[in-house]
């Protein structure tokens, strides 16, 4: 059979099994032994639990469930409502003061958490209706927790980045300081969009206002006095502390990252001991069983992941597939544009986690032998994932969304959300402009790359 | 569309009542699965809460006693292996692997059933057959005192154990789950 047949029958028969509803790893898991078992030596089929094993027994891909067990403790204690309210105090005065403090607010909190659904309804449960309640159409609202959630996969530490580093072979300390500027940078127009729709808003309600006398919430001030603003330090300041002094700890060498992530776990239990006084083990069980609950799924889905590309590779096929792109003697943008578009397509059906583990094999090798740096290269294709997670039609913070304020409609939503998706695709572009956004800073702390171009 | 991320939340803590279409003679089988499942949840528990401990020593002892850290990734790892695989049967139960059910849901009710016992079958062959494997990786390692390539070089039917435990564990919830969705194609009734 030729390569290019059995390429074709490996993927139809992937696609039938995801879209058959299959769960997504033993789905993968059985595609990979069905074709070593057709298609390879008897004695593969002898190794696939090693193989697995092998994979899977990393420390860096096992930082993962740690990583999570310090987002679900911070998610489920009180700390998104405590640090949503304080940012809302102090940024009170600016205009569109109340916007900018949610998209603060989710940033923080992506930083500490690490997932973009945990951050939507964190400071969505809390955002929104406030934000509803000072005339913020609804639609809007939505759109700023929403794209302010996916900061969650782009802000060290996050779940997609570790993986990237472990197929792409590239530093993680690296990565995540890599995404730390362009993280500032999509805060910012972030919250610069929330400013300009706030005025357009503002603007609006005081023209019905002159012409019919319809009163905004919009029009109405708060005013915070001085002694408020610093009564509200103190229950959000552990928490910064706790995401500045594991960030210290790893890069002031005192840790590795898979270090880090136990130290964060612990740490973060711990405080939500102290400050929220959840301690008690029937307390935190719920938090240990939710962390599990995802991690376990996860590492299956990525465990069964890489078996799939050990045989996708052991067959030749994405060697092939990356020789035929290099091939097509596409040149560099065109190659990266029609690489990240692939990405974007696939995010409609499949988690991220899937989409690097099984493209990254096919899709480094051209990139690489285009003169990318792989390490910039991460970083937009986690924004371009980021931004599959609030895009039509499939996008999870949108559901998330639609569960934490049923009377939204989805229209509503999907309109509020839209400006965010194209800020996030300017992002890229800028990105790809200016490439410093990404690197300057891991060049400053980490020194320039080898063989960076 | 059902959306699928890298972090889809999961909602309940414990498993549901049973299958409504689990035949009588099974029930006994999935109660005992079930308490099964808790006490494996209690471990993975441990494993994680063990793993973050290690590693946060790692840290500790490098810094203050210059000790050198050797065991400790490798102890990780194993607590986080264990945790893993000891937990995937419970996460079955609750149907927590997620799947794409973009075309699933499309389906009329009795092609759904039927596609739910024809998953479920796929799934439980493709788990028995690494379960049986994982058993003789495991033995392999028994047998030969097969250690890991580091200097601590611990034995390695440690995780092998953990794995083929917990595959087994996966394999005979989905046997439970695939009779009952048998059961529901021949019954007929809406799931």
């Amino acid at each position: 059979m030729s390569l290019v047949v059995l390429g074709l029958l490996f993927a139809c028969v992937t696609l039938f099994v995801m879209f058959s509803g299959a769960p997504i790893s033993l789905g993968l898991g059985a595609v990979a032994v069905a074709f070593m078992f057709f298609f390879m030596p008897a004695s593969a089929l002898d190794t696939v639990t090693q193989n697995v094993y092998e994979e899977m027994a990393s420390i860096t891909l096992l930082s993962i469930p740690l990583f999570i067990l310090k987002g679900s403790a911070i998610g489920k204690s009180r700390a998104g409502q405590d640090l949503y309210a304080a940012m809302h105090v102090w940024m009170n005065r600016l205009p569109g003061g109340l916007g900018i403090a949610n998209v603060f607010a989710c940033a923080l909190f992506a930083a500490m958490a690490g997932s973009s659904p945990a951050t939507c309804s964190a400071i969505g449960s809390a955002g929104i209706p406030e934000m509803r309640r000072r005339g913020y159409s609804p639609g809007f609202a939505a759109g700023i927790i929403a794209a302010g959630g996916t900061l969650g996969i782009l802000l060290p530490p996050s779940v997609t980045m570790i993986l990237y580093a472990v197929a792409a072979e590239q530093s993680l300390g690296r990565l995540f300081l890599a995404g730390v500027g362009p993280g500032v940078l999509l805060v910012a127009l972030f919250a610069a969009w929330a400013v300009v729709n706030y005025r357009r808003e503002y603007r609006r309600a005081e023209r019905a206002f002159t012409a019919r006398g319809e009163p905004s919430a919009l029009l109405s001030h708060d005013r915070f006095t001085m002694r408020e603003r610093l009564e509200m330090l103190p229950r959000v300041l552990p928490f910064v502390v706790l995401l500045i002094g594991v960030m210290l700890a790893l890069y002031g060498g005192y840790a590795t990252p898979s270090e880090t992530a136990g130290l964060g776990g612990l740490l973060a239990l711990l405080l939500i001991a102290v400050v929220y006084g959840v301690w008690r083990p029937r307390d935190v069980k719920p938090i240990l069983a939710a962390t599990l609950k995802e991690s376990t799924m996860l590492m299956f889905i990525i465990g069964m992941s890489l078996l799939f590309s050990y045989v996708m590779s052991y067959l030749h096929l994405s060697q092939e597939a990356a020789q035929w792109i290099v091939g097509t003697g596409m040149s560099r943008w065109l190659l990266l544009a029609t690489i990240l578009l692939m990405v974007i397509v696939l995010g409609f059906f499949l988690p991220p986690v899937s989409i690097i583990l099984m493209l990254a094999p096919i899709i480094l090798p051209p990139l690489k032998a285009a003169g990318f740096d792989l390490v910039w290269f991460g970083i937009l294709m986690t924004i371009v994932m980021e931004a599959g997670l609030i895009h039509p039609p499939v996008g999870l913070n949108i559901f998330v969304i639609k569960n934490i304020a049923p009377d939204i409609s989805l229209r509503d939503i999907i309109w509020g959300v839209l400006p965010f998706v194209v800020l996030m695709l300017a992002a890229v572009v800028l990105i790809c402009v200016f490439p410093s956004i990404a690197t300057a800073l891991p060049d400053a702390v980490m020194g320039p790359m080898a063989g960076a171009h | 569309m059902h959306a699928v991320s890298e972090a889809a939340p999961l909602v309940g803590d414990g498993p549901a009542a049973g299958h409504p279409f689990m035949p009588a003679w099974l029930r006994p089988a999935e109660r005992a699965m079930r308490l099964v499942n808790r006490a494996m949840l209690g471990l993975g528990m441990l494993g994680l809460l063990a793993a973050a401990v290690v590693l946060t020593s790692s840290v500790v002892t490098r810094y203050f006693m210059h000790a050198s850290t050797d065991w400790q990734d490798e102890t990780a790892v194993f607590c986080l292996v264990g945790a893993t695989f000891l937990t995937g049967a419970f996460v079955q139960s609750l149907r927590g692997h997620i799947g794409i059910e973009a075309v699933s849901g499309l389906l009329p009710a009795w092609a759904g059933r039927l596609r739910q016992a024809g998953v479920d079958l796929g799934c439980l062959a493709f788990c028995a057959f690494f379960a049986w494997k994982s058993w003789t990786l495991f033995h392999e390692a028994w047998v030969d005192g097969q250690t890991t390539s580091s200097s601590w070089a611990p034995p390695l039917w440690i995780p092998y154990v953990l794995m083929s435990c917990g595959m087994t564990l996966f394999t005979v919830q989905l046997l439970l789950q695939t009779v009952a969705s048998f059961n529901a194609m021949a019954k007929g009734g809406v799931r």
